[in-house]
């Protein structure tokens, strides 16, 4: 009886345990290679948008988790800037990028079906830090420092 | 976002379409509060916490009111997240070895996925015709 009640207890026990998170191992091993370092992570649906370090220098990359594979980003790197955050559309189109560059910091839109870059003006001035697209790529939230304060500041995209 | 409460770095949910903020219960406590992160409807907040000294992320359902924690392995701490926005896949920003790692999580058996406006449901309703 005693052994009956056991095992009706594992088994209850092992029905009731929640699920837990499950680590990519897969695609947790392909973002290590080749960086030295990977922050700031933006995921889409299939898409991630992170910076990654090769060589002592920050870039913005863009890996496709479907074929698990890196996807270019012509014109948006350049060898003169530091991307600084990083957030990219659901569907892996647009990615907004805040970086600095000849002593300024600047927000832009990465459109990656034209590979065009758009500078984003913040009105009134400010510095920004942080930015978040929304899924749709049609709204973006920026951190934006203002005479000693931080403000959100949200852009509607065209 | 993330905005000052009481001193306290604190996690807030603002509707666009009104401005209203919308009550977060389970995430309360366990401050300071960073990096939110919000799935397709809102309906599930990412977020990193602090317990007993130590950060932890968790995922809040507002549709149910349960809280996921999501603990990491070799008590490694999150410094930043971000949620898919079918809330089926976690990105997390750690620190291994002095070096800033990306990992993600798999949390399609924990979660439903929150769906994209206006996409049907793979699944007829029940009583519907066939």
């Amino acid at each position: 009886m005693s052994r009956v009640v056991l095992i009706l207890s594992i088994v209850l026990l092992v029905g009731c345990s929640p699920d837990r998170p499950t680590p990519r191992s897969d695609l947790n091993g392909l973002l290590r290679q080749s960086v030295s370092s990977r922050r700031d992570p933006s995921l889409g649906s299939r898409w991630l948008a992170s910076l990654g370090q090769r060589n002592g220098r920050e870039r913005v990359e863009l890996v496709d988790l479907q074929r698990r594979t890196p996807v270019p980003l012509p014109g948006l790197n350049r060898s003169d800037a530091q991307p600084i955050s990083v957030s990219v559309s659901a569907d892996g189109e647009r990615l907004a990028v805040v970086q600095q560059r000849d002593d300024r910091t600047e927000l832009l839109l990465y459109r990656r079906s034209v590979g065009a870059v758009q500078r984003l003006p913040l009105e009134p001035p400010g510095v920004p830090r942080s930015v978040s697209l929304d899924g749709q790529g049609k709204r973006l939230a920026v951190q934006v420092s203002r005479n000693g304060r931080w403000d959100v500041d949200l852009i509607r995209l065209p | 976002m993330i905005s000052e409460r009481r001193g306290r770095a604190t996690v807030q949910l603002r509707r666009l379409s009104d401005g209203t903020v919308s009550p977060l219960p389970q995430l309360g406590r366990h401050q300071p509060h960073s990096s939110p992160s919000l799935s397709w409807n809102a309906r599930y907040l990412a977020v990193i916490t602090q317990r007993g000294g130590r950060r932890l992320a968790v995922v809040a359902d507002r549709l149910n009111g349960r809280m996921h924690p999501l603990p990491l392995p070799s008590g490694r701490a999150p410094i930043r997240l971000s949620l898919a926005p079918d809330a089926q896949q976690l990105a997390l920003q750690v620190t291994d070895q002095g070096q800033w790692r990306d990992e993600l999580l798999d949390l399609s058996s924990m979660l439903e996925p929150d769906r994209p406006p206006g996409q049907a449901l793979s699944t007829p309703a029940v009583g519907a015709d066939p």
